[in-house]
């Protein structure tokens, strides 16, 4: 039932009065009678300030609402024009429900603001959250700066991929200054970790188990292969080593090679490589002859693990691979939740090196 | 249950990635492998979790059966299977890698040397694999291969790891026909295996609706005050089929639904929701307060279970509009058959949170609509204001559905718009199918997980299962030993049982729950 009618500017929906959307969605139900089923268990906003995002945004919200039901509330915010504008629109993302055969439906709430609105976001769009249910803003982009901070007063976890910050540091003190305004109650969501989920899943399954996770300790080299552009992701990939293995940061060699020292002083030489494919295309560890490497298959959704002895293969399998598609990214991070302390760690280990 | 994934003693790369106990690399071994459950529902549910990256990549997958096949051609049997029977659509990729890391093992069960050669293979597999000397093994084979089986595996050394790993088994019901063949059984598995390393599945508890239980009543501050005998008026349990025996003929004659269903999955969803809050998840803390149900359900004497017990058998009827065969009609079965197919109980549970509380349950094959289901029928609000004895509103009524269309229902009252003050009941209604659109795993897919991972919670102990024989038996006694016992009744196939399972909540007050 997206798209009733065709305004003019996007094809997401019926084009509401802001202060009639509550009324408008009411009739959008009435409407749908007894073969749909509203359904919503978190408020999702998506901002971005790109041309033409709001079409995009709908695309990938409709995806995500096939596993995530919830009340969508997309933003388009213009910077750069003149004048002052605020438009919304109101539609709805059915799907069949595997339950049977009735059609569940997520609502979507869409504003195009330009001018004087951008800075009475808050006050324009969140008042038209879904009472009681938590609220995840995606942010899409470089964070503003100063930004409103009546904003971190709602929000429960702010979503964004510091793979697209200019200025990583930056952006990133603003996001703790934001988390520090809510008291540490807002999580942060980085979907540049959330890209490195599949590939840390399969590097820790190595050391399940008391005796391979012995192995941890004498581990004292690190290949880590990355696409152009996805350095930051290799990056935070080095911090969660780092963060959770307990090595600290002792020298770097250009951009290719960190050095770390263990708790017993040993050195863990961690070399970074760009390559064609995916975000991290490679990870091999190496510990006392033994190299366990996870490297995504070419062509496939699929990371092959193995562990090879004195360069003789042991074990090989395929796991999952996961997807560096922003719709994936997101289906991944709203499934997994979670307070993300870790994420923290990894920042802090190596913050001074994205 | 989930562990803490900050757990300091295990492995630190899982640490905010792991939401659940984490398996490890281990063999599984099935005894029977070439029969229904290993294609219909093992094989499906390891690969399923193989195919969400849940699997340890080492994993091996073993199969014994007397049968002379090679890997390639089991592997072949178990891919069709598999693509008939798997959650997720087979990817041809992801089966490739998988089947090549099952084998095929063929001995006969009672045969010594089969089990050498199975040490010998099993060592093999941990060199070539990293397996760490971990094994599962699955009985899923007959129960009265089970004997021979753990006995020869105790004479391998196959229920000890030499590398110290773990060696667990996994049992599969029936624990038993009663309590004396459920001892001698638990007996027999705890010569080989020491109860923690033994696992009896109750594919029940694996249901997300079933595990959902504890998290309603405890990760929710409402329900518990209210949880009992001050507020709660009686319980209902309702595990009700369309079927009938199918092809289990062979096996129903002589278990019947009491042994079949009651026993077990009834009685571990009355444990659910009857217990105290454990003091942790862990699986003993756990199970320690399920067995307390079940130790306090009262014991029912012959005399009881006439007045507490209603047994009943389908004869010719309809489902669905479609002529439906009695009993004693189906196929294997005597045409003088005694067995029951359908039970309905009204139980006590003498504890201070439950007495005076009537917990019914019933039980049937061909019954009009299928579905499992808990209710929890709340007292009714007192009779003053809007609850005069003239309008006599409906109590309160919790639903938890456990099959098909999991979810949870809460029943309460609301006025009708306009102007008059019409007093009607609403339904609040949570769907898992509808709020969560990513389907939940299969219930053998949870708890192979949990067995990889040592984590027995959902796995039934030994004094639960016999605890609860020890009630089973007492009813059997009363209709299959004592001197007069009471009536098998009759109902057609398509109706909701016999009367007499109404007269016994009528005699109360009461009705059943319309499903």
């Amino acid at each position: 039932m997206s798209a009733i009618t065709e305004p003019p500017t996007f094809a997401a929906g019926v084009p509401v009065e802001i202060a009639k959307i509550d009324r408008e969605l009411k009739k959008l139900w009435e409407q749908g009678g007894e073969v749909m089923t509203r359904a919503s268990l978190i408020n999702l906003a998506v901002y971005s300030e790109q041309p033409a995002s709001l079409a995009e945004n709908t695309r990938i919200v409709s995806e995500i609402t096939r596993e995530h039901a919830c009340r969508a509330i997309v933003i388009a915010a213009d910077r750069g024009a003149v004048v002052d504008r605020a438009e919304a629109w109101i539609s709805a993302h059915c799907h069949i429900s595997r339950a049977g055969g009735k059609q569940v439906c997520s609502e979507q709430l869409s504003f195009a603001l330009s001018g004087c609105y951008i800075g009475m976001l808050a006050n324009v769009v969140f008042a038209h959250l879904d009472s009681d249910l938590p609220f995840y803003l995606w942010w899409q982009g470089e964070l503003p700066d100063p930004i409103d901070p009546q904003l971190w007063t709602w929000v429960d976890r702010l979503i964004y991929d510091s793979f697209a910050w200019q200025h990583y540091d930056e952006q990133m003190r603003l996001v703790e200054a934001a988390q520090e305004e809510a008291h540490q109650r807002v999580v942060l969501c980085d979907l540049n970790w959330t890209r490195l989920v599949q590939i840390r899943l399969a590097i820790a399954q190595f050391f399940d188990g008391a005796n391979p996770r012995d192995r941890l300790r004498d581990i004292d080299r690190v290949q880590i292969t990355f696409a152009p552009g996805y350095r930051s992701t290799a990056i935070l990939l080095t911090g969660w080593f780092a963060a959770q293995l307990g090595w600290e940061k002792s020298a770097t060699f250009g951009s290719a090679a960190i050095h770390f020292a263990d708790k017993g002083g040993n050195t863990i030489a961690v070399a970074l490589r760009e390559g064609e494919g995916e975000p991290i295309s490679g990870c091999s560890l190496f510990s006392a002859g033994t190299e366990y490497r996870v490297e995504h298959a070419r062509g496939a959704d699929l990371l092959c693990v193995s562990t090879h002895v004195k360069g003789t293969e042991r074990m090989r399998q395929l796991m999952p691979a996961g997807s560096n598609d922003p719709v994936r990214l997101m289906r991944e991070e709203l499934m997994r939740g979670g307070p993300h302390r870790v994420y923290l760690r990894a920042v802090k280990a190596v913050r001074d090196l994205i | 249950m989930a562990k803490d994934s900050d757990d300091p003693q295990g492995n630190p790369l899982r640490e905010g990635i792991a939401t659940r106990s984490v398996p490890q690399a281990c063999t599984v071994v099935i005894f029977g492998a070439t029969g229904d459950l290993t294609h219909r529902k093992l094989i499906p549910a390891l690969y399923n979790i193989a195919a969400d990256g849940e699997l340890p990549p080492q994993l091996a997958v073993v199969g014994f059966a007397r049968r002379a096949k090679s890997d390639e051609e089991f592997r072949g049997e178990l891919e069709e299977a598999a693509r008939k029977h798997s959650r997720q659509t087979l990817r041809d990729d992801l089966w490739k890698g998988f089947a090549g890391s099952v084998f095929y093992h063929q001995s006969e069960f009672a045969d010594a040397e089969g089990y050498t050669r199975l040490a010998q293979r099993l060592e093999q597999i941990d060199a070539e694999r990293g397996t760490g000397g971990n094994r599962l093994f699955y009985l899923a084979a007959a129960p009265d291969q089970f004997e021979p089986i753990l006995q020869h595996l105790a004479a391998a050394g196959l229920n000890k790891s030499a590398q110290g790993g773990w060696a667990r088994v996994i049992v599969e019901k029936p624990f038993g026909t009663d309590l004396a063949s459920a001892r001698k059984l638990n007996s027999i598995v705890g010569t080989a295996f020491p109860e923690h390393d033994t696992y009896r599945i109750d594919h029940f508890l694996g249901k997300e609706t079933a595990q959902n239980i504890l998290v309603l009543r405890f990760a929710n501050a409402i329900f518990e005050p209210l949880w009992d005998n001050r507020y709660v008026d009686h319980v209902q349990i309702t595990a009700a089929e369309t079927l009938g025996v199918e092809g289990r003929a062979g096996y129903y004659e002589g278990a019947g639904a009491l042994r079949d269903m009651v026993q077990n999955h009834l009685l571990q969803l009355l444990c659910l929701v009857g217990m105290e809050a454990p003091t942790d998840l862990g699986a003993d803390s756990v199970r320690d307060e399920k067995v307390k149900v079940v130790r306090s359900l009262r014991r029912l004497s012959a005399k009881d279970v006439a007045v507490n017990v209603v047994r009943g058998q389908y004869a010719e009827g309809a489902i669905s509009g479609k002529p439906a065969p009695g009993y004693r009609s189906e196929k294997n079965v005597n045409p003088s058959s005694q067995t029951e197919t359908y039970v309905a109980l009204r139980l006590q549970i003498d504890n201070w949170r439950w007495a005076d509380v009537p917990i019914y349950m019933r039980v049937g094959k061909r019954l009009p609509k299928s579905g499992t289901e808990i209710s929890v029928h709340f007292k009714k609000a007192p009779p003053v204001l809007f609850n005069k004895e003239s309008q006599g509103l409906d109590q309160n009524v919790l639903v938890i559905r456990i099959q098909p269309d999991e979810g949870i229902s809460l029943r309460m009252q609301a006025k009708m718009p306009g102007t008059s003050f019409r007093i009607e009941p609403v339904k609040m209604d949570f769907h898992y199918g509808t709020s969560f659109g990513k389907a939940s795993p299969e219930a053998y897919e949870r708890l192979l997980l949990d067995a990889m991972a040592g984590d027995a919670t959902l796995f039934a102990r030994r004094d639960e299962v016999e605890q609860a024989w020890a009630f089973i038996d007492a009813i059997e006694e009363a209709w299959h030993v004592a001197e007069r016992a009471p009536k098998l009744f009759e109902y057609p196939a398509g109706s909701w049982g016999p009367d007499e399972a109404d007269d016994l909540l009528a005699r109360d007050g009461r009705t059943w729950r319309r499903l």
